[in-house]
């Protein structure tokens, strides 16, 4: 098989790689805002119920919980795809390590914007809404298409729930014609096809949210 | 089909005896991940051509994900005759996966150290690997201690991967005996837990270092 074959039969699994990507997002997204929120606003024992959650997500390797899920939740009486399983754990894992830079974004502003808006007659609320959010979203970018690069590279993970992405379609080419070279060698340039673009995104991006001040000196 | 949790409870010796894989596997990679991550960043300093071509390599292993970097490894190894047991595969595997990543925080690292550090030591005469080894390293370490314990947890939560090569670690011990007993439920949420806490207690060990590096950093 030519190397442009094995490529193309790859690819072939590039849909379910998409879909749990973009269906990580939508859990991933609204779980990294609303428990950095949580965990920037609440005090004590609220402040520990929020961290333990977070905790939990992000210090099982994605792969148990992965497994966890979809081997657990039938006995239960819980029936889910492997597409959500996969969409979900990921999304959450990924989600919890974004919580984490958005709190640390909020966190990093200036107190004296917060008195500000409170000095305008604005309640908490709306300076969160309006004022800090805002402002944190620029420091938390970078990060963010950072972990959506992890988010794609994790999708490589819900070939061993029998999804059939473009690491499982490489494994089924693989028992097919037995070139372990070529089919692996053409796997890791598919993906570093889709993630390459996001990193080089990610360093000019965050090279216009960072200030720059050293750099890049040679040792 | 419920929830055993007689059968749960059984499950713990299994999982604790496939600890110290996991442990050793963990601190293997964390060497070998720093070790080639430190050449990679020197390297890349090191000349201007060569640097452009470093950086591709580095941007190339952390856009690959790392389950098909170990399947590559596994996989593709054998063919050209080099034939590894599969946990020192997936010990390689690990440690460049993460090396890419640890290249990252030593440039971070590096150009948080003075200018003058450098300087310093040319004035002194000293050789550029000795500037660099005694110079810098030390000075370095101190600035990178905190994400250097973040990727640490990383790679002992990487460790699930292992098991898809058939090293019998946490995951690989209690996915035999899942198969075997075909119950799934119970063995995945003991290894899930136990991975809980194994990664909690290292992550607040890696803290409790962090915090007396920064101690004793207090002139």
């Amino acid at each position: 098989m030519s190397f442009t074959a094995i490529l193309s039969g790859i690819f072939e699994g590039f849909g379910v790689t998409a879909t749990v990507t973009l269906l990580g997002m939508l859990y991933a997204v609204p779980f990294a805002l609303a428990f950095g929120i949580l965990q920037y606003f609440t005090r004590g024992w609220r402040n520990m119920l929020v961290t333990a959650i977070i905790e939990i997500w992000r210090s099982t390797p994605i792969l148990v919980l992965m497994f966890v899920f979809y081997y657990t939740l039938p006995g239960l009486g819980i029936t889910l795809s492997g597409i959500t399983v996969g969409a979900m754990t990921l999304g959450l894992h990924i989600g919890a390590y974004g919580s984490q830079s958005v709190r640390a974004a909020l966190q990093a502003l200036d107190r004296g914007q917060v008195e500000a808006g409170f000095a305008l007659g604005l309640k908490r609320r709306q300076i969160l809404w309006s004022i800090e959010l805002p402002q944190a979203f620029g420091a938390m970018t970078p990060t963010f298409v950072n972990q959506f690069i992890q988010l794609v590279k994790g999708t490589a993970l819900v070939s061993l729930i029998t999804l059939s992405d473009m690491t499982h379609r490489a494994m089924e080419i693989n028992q097919l014609t037995f070139d372990p070279a070529g089919i692996y060698s053409a796997l890791l340039i598919a993906y570093v096809m889709i993630c390459y673009p996001a990193t080089i995104f990610g360093r000019w991006l965050e090279k216009r949210t960072v200030p720059q001040g050293r750099g890049n000196r040679e040792l | 089909m419920n929830f055993d949790l007689h059968f749960a409870a059984s499950m713990l010796p299994t999982v604790i005896e496939a600890m110290p894989v996991t442990i050793l596997v963990a601190l293997v990679a964390c060497v070998g991940a720093s070790l080639i991550g430190f050449l990679l960043e020197t390297l890349r300093r090191s000349n201007r051509y060569l640097g452009i071509f470093i950086r591709f390599v580095i941007d190339f292993i952390r856009s690959t994900p790392v389950l098909v970097q170990i399947y590559f490894f596994y996989f593709v190894l054998p063919f050209y005759g080099v034939t590894l047991p599969a946990l020192g595969v997936g010990m390689i595997g690990l440690s460049i996966y993460y090396s890419g990543y640890l290249a990252e925080v030593f440039k971070a690292g590096i150009d948080a150290v003075p200018a003058g550090q450098f300087e310093a030591g040319k004035a002194l005469g000293l050789k550029r690997i000795d500037t660099v080894i005694f110079v810098i390293a030390p000075q370095m370490l101190r600035n990178i201690a905190a994400p250097m314990g973040n990727y640490f947890v990383s790679i002992l939560k990487s460790t699930p991967y292992l098991s898809v090569i058939g090293v019998n670690e946490m995951l690989g011990a209690s996915m035999q005996v899942a198969s075997d007993t075909f119950r799934y439920g119970e063995p995945m949420a003991i290894v899930g837990i136990t991975f809980l806490l194994l990664a909690v207690s290292v992550a607040q060990f890696v803290r409790l270092l962090e915090k007396r590096l920064l101690l004793s950093s207090r002139r």
